[in-house]
């Protein structure tokens, strides 16, 4: 158990705060990089606008701008600065919402996209993994081949195509889910019961969406997965035995080929975080994609840098708490 | 009664790619019989049909191998068994690891990577009898384990923990939980060096002794035969050519396919060079006419090329299709 923490936890915990360092830096040198000045930007986009300012009053606005966006000081010390706010969870404010806080700008779209997503892939790996496999073991079954031709012909549909067909079918011609959004506009946001249900029904237009083509992506994967297993000597050898089917299928095949899907569920997982941009523009989904997405509009860079810290924190988490779970699943890099 | 008898088995692999047919004769009219108490050896270069007549023999053919006609009969004392008719279901419930335990060929990797030695155990006893007290079992299996000298411990391992020869020695020992009346080992001293080699067969031989039941030993290694079988048969392009107690099969070998084997064989102080037999196994879906070894046979005659021989019976149990041994002499 020593041996297990010292050559194994530890190294991936510190494998996880360099992962992070590294991310955070290049955030903090990538924007630097860029020609355009956000100070200046601002400055003439104030000055545009016809107004008159003095002199005086521009000069004490930059400095002000400059001191805001961290652009004060040399190169090392605006560096030591940011990691000093990032640690206080200070992202600076927003450019384009200004002057919310992009944390708060983060919040706001985090739970909408993190329920969605989460669900959505939980629903798909389940029954992408189960069908999977029983599509391999049972070849010669009927309703498992319907299946099988399904997912064949769902998996290269681009998921925009689908997601607008989706709409103009159960939104418009058989108008059964609304059109967009989490919830109707002018709704408060509260905990009621009326209030989730109206919020559950407007995400399920997206859900399935998602959950088509997720199903599809496991599927194929677990059965090709399977298909490899099944001629393993183990399985055989289980066979052989007599074992009855159900048991060598859950014991001895789905239990093998499950490894690489538990790390691609990790991976999707982690990829919440940076939210599903296309799902979320067609169906207006307030979460992370559409922030992400008017971010990139507006060149509201403080906001992007923001978004990209989250994703690079959650992707990281995710694959430590994969790392720490993943023994659990294979025994063989329990102990070596 | 015999233990097991297989008459003029024909189990060919059918193959249908692009509307052309191809059919393997790995098994080509086999007939021998298993005695209960004995250990028999099936001899022969690879890909000569051993494993597939172990299939066969085991009723765990999947297609393309189909038999095509013969008989296995198996008479177990209290009820019997034809393998090539019986219904799956029963086939599994009354005769698999009850009657017929299988250790297949690598056996170093028929246990599964993410399960515990133990649970392997479970499984198979759990199919076939039951588990009505996880501690009576728990007990029985590690005094199982224990009598066939692994160390108890091994139960709570996963099969990467163990080395080969261990890996070897559970495989045995999961064939062995019902005493079973036949158990069919396929290779399962190959790629294990002679001191592991040497234990696994010993453990083999225990068994045998004490359950007195029937171990079907195939492997190319003739030295193997020597050391353990009782009887042994020597395939050649899916037939079984020679077949003989052990120590007629080695003293006075009557088919020359057996004694180019037997020759090849080093002894303790013999320098000379080993003549190799030229050419190599000939092309099962295309099978040469006549007698199958005559193109590499240094005695072959006209008449080899032609006509296939019979299977002749000479004194001691010895049987041998040959031309060159005549009804005169049995």
């Amino acid at each position: 158990m020593r041996k297990f923490v010292l050559n194994y936890l530890i190294p991936r915990i510190g494998q996880y705060f360099l992962v992070i360092f590294l991310g955070v830096t290049l955030t903090f040198i990538i924007p630097r990089l860029s020609p355009s000045d956000p100070v200046e930007r601002q400055v003439s986009q104030l000055m545009m606008s016809g107004s008159h300012v003095s002199p005086e009053a521009i000069i004490a606005m930059r400095e002000a701008l400059t001191e805001m966006y961290g652009l004060s000081g040399s190169l090392w010390e605006q560096y030591l600065a940011f990691w000093g706010r990032l640690l206080k969870g200070d992202l600076g404010p927003s450019l384009s919402s200004f002057p919310t806080p992009v944390t708060q700008l983060l919040a706001t779209a985090m739970p909408w996209t993190f329920g969605l997503l989460m669900t959505s892939i939980i629903i798909s790996w389940i029954v992408g993994n189960i069908l999977g496999a029983l599509a391999s073991y049972y070849e010669k079954n009927v309703a498992i081949q319907i299946v099988d031709v399904v997912s064949q012909a769902v998996r290269p549909i681009p998921y925009y195509i689908m997601a607008l067909v989706l709409l103009a079918v159960f939104a418009y011609w058989i108008p059964i889910f609304p059109f967009s959004g989490a919830y109707p506009p002018g709704t408060r946001v509260e905990f009621s019961l009326s209030f989730i249900l109206t919020v559950i029904r407007h995400s399920l237009l997206p859900l399935f969406s998602l959950v088509l083509i997720g199903i599809g992506g496991w599927f194929i994967g677990m059965k090709s997965l399977t298909s490899n297993i099944i001629s393993e000597d183990y399985v055989v050898y289980a066979e052989n035995a007599g074992l009855p089917k159900n048991r060598i299928l859950s014991q001895y095949i789905i239990r093998n080929a499950m490894l690489p899907q538990i790390t691609g569920l990790a991976l999707q997982i982690g990829l919440i975080f940076s939210g599903a941009l296309i799902m979320e523009v067609v169906f207006g989904y307030p979460g992370m994609g559409t922030l992400t997405f008017q971010a990139v509009m507006a060149n509201d860079y403080t906001l992007i840098m923001g978004i990209t810290l989250l994703s690079i924190v959650g992707v990281a988490t995710i694959v430590l708490i994969l790392d720490f779970i993943y023994p659990l699943f294979d025994p063989r890099v329990r102990i070596q | 009664m015999p233990l097991l008898q297989i008459e003029d088995l024909r189990a060919y692999y059918r193959t249908e790619v692009y509307g052309i047919s191809r059919s393997v004769r790995a098994v080509d009219g086999v007939s021998m019989e298993l005695y209960n108490n004995e250990i028999y050896g099936i001899a022969g270069e690879s890909s000569c049909g051993k494993t597939t007549l172990i299939k066969v023999i085991s009723g765990t053919l999947k297609p393309p191998l189909r038999v095509e006609s013969g008989r296995v009969h198996y008479d177990f004392g209290a009820f019997e068994v034809d393998m090539l008719t019986i219904d799956p279901e029963e086939l599994r419930q009354t005769v698999r690891w009850k009657e017929i335990s299988y250790v297949m060929q690598g056996s170093m990797s028929v246990l599964n990577p993410v399960r515990k030695i133990i649970r392997t155990f479970e499984d198979i006893v759990r199919t076939h009898q039951g588990i009505p007290n996880k501690k009576l079992f728990l007990e029985q299996t590690q005094e199982h384990v224990r009598r066939l000298g692994l160390p108890p411990d091994v139960l709570n391992l996963y099969p990467h923990q163990l080395s080969g020869g261990m890996r070897q020695r559970v495989a045995i020992a999961l064939a062995t939980v019902f005493h079973p009346s036949l158990i069919i080992a396929d290779e399962p001293t190959t790629a294990l060096d002679v001191v592991v080699q040497r234990g696994v067969l010993q453990m083999l031989k225990d068994i045998q002794a004490e359950s007195q039941n029937t171990v079907l030993l195939v492997t190319h290694d003739l030295a193997v035969h020597a050391n353990v079988a009782d009887r042994v048969g020597i395939m050649y392009a899916g037939r079984i050519v020679e077949e003989a107690p052990t120590q007629i099969i080695f003293n006075a070998p009557r088919h020359p396919y057996t004694e180019h084997l037997i020759r090849s064989l080093p002894t303790i102080g013999d320098k000379s060079v080993k003549a190799s037999l030229g050419g190599a196994p000939p092309n099962l879906a295309n099978p040469p006419s006549g007698c199958r070894f005559h193109p590499r046979c240094p005695l072959a005659m006209d008449r080899c090329r032609t006509e296939t021989p019979e299977m002749i019976t000479l004194s001691h149990h010895h049987r041998v299709a040959c031309h060159l041994v005549t009804e005169a002499e049995a």
